[in-house]
């Protein structure tokens, strides 16, 4: 079943796709990049990001005055963590 | 081999459980709870099945014997319809969330049949094929839609379940069946098993 006819997106899903985008681009990205990646309105992915700072899977640094966010090890093995369980739940028909 | 395929659900269970304790997903919640269930059933199932094998060679099969044996055989299929139900339900969770949407062998089969077919229960076994085969056919559905190893296997699990459903059906006209049902019960976790270890190996 394809993933657009989801209504919504869960909370780990949107986490997943922030990581994601900040990974697809060498794992670190600026918010704009993450915000197209992610589908994301830009107070949400802000919100988001904030959490995502405070669990430790991402970073925040400043870059010659431009905000960058960087993915940490933690991140990393979460998103790692997250493909296993998505295959897996995949595989009965969940979608996650 | 019924003892290896409770320790398949329960391994199953355990890596639902895993996924839903870091990442809050209730179908899999449902998935751990399902297959802890039926598990635990299955475990239960083999001990006893094992001390009343032991006890009638020493015991004539008194009432007690007979009810005990009665007991243990409803409790067994009594935790297979809630495991199934269970399924059942993740299955229709998800549906909402989308919003639309031989000689040795009969000889083996012959020593273990009259515990097993006292173990037997026409009815709830009918309901449990039922349900059975509600998540065999969504899970032949997922594979069509997925096209994924993952999904065949887990197609084929419960495909092989519901087989072996079917052949403990018949098991009264013919005892080699429930050595088979057995067999292909078997086939079933080991096909979940598969799929768990291409899952576990993925992006290690």
């Amino acid at each position: 079943m394809p993933r657009e006819h989801k209504e919504y997106r869960s909370k780990a899903r949107i986490y997943v796709d922030i990581l994601t985008s900040i990974t697809k681009k060498g794992g670190k990205s600026r918010p704009t990049r993450i915000l197209y990646g992610a589908n994301l309105s830009h107070d949400r992915l802000m919100k988001h990001l904030g959490q995502l700072i405070e669990l430790g899977l991402v970073k925040e640094k400043k870059q010659e005055d431009v905000v960058i966010y960087k993915l940490t090890d933690k991140g990393r093995k979460f998103l790692m963590e997250f493909m296993k369980v998505e295959k897996f739940a995949d595989a009965f028909g969940i979608t996650i | 081999m019924e003892f290896v395929s409770s320790f398949i659900s329960l391994l199953i269970g355990y890596y639902a459980l895993k996924g839903y304790k870091k990442f809050a997903v209730k179908e899999l919640f449902l998935l751990y709870l399902g297959f802890i269930v039926l598990g635990i059933g299955t475990f239960l199932r083999v001990v006893s099945a094992t001390y009343f094998v032991t006890l009638l060679k020493t015991l004539e099969p008194t009432p007690n014997i007979r009810s005990l044996i009665n007991l243990a055989g409803l409790i067994y299929t009594l935790t297979q319809i809630i495991a199934y139900s269970l399924f059942t339900a993740t299955y229709i969770l998800q549906a909402k969330t989308f919003g639309k949407r031989s000689l040795e062998l009969g000889m083996i089969s012959t020593a273990f049949f009259p515990i097993y077919r006292l173990f037997f229960n026409p009815s709830l076994e009918l309901i449990a094929i039922a349900m059975l085969g509600f998540i065999t056919v969504h899970s032949f559905i997922n594979w069509l839609l997925k096209k994924t190893s993952e999904s065949a296997l887990v197609f084929f699990g419960f495909g092989f379940m519901l087989l072996s459903h079917l052949l403990f059906l018949f098991m009264i006209l013919q005892e080699t069946l429930l050595f088979l049902g057995q067999v292909t019960q078997l086939a079933g976790f080991l096909c979940l098993l598969a799929m768990l270890a291409k899952v576990s190996k993925a992006h290690a």
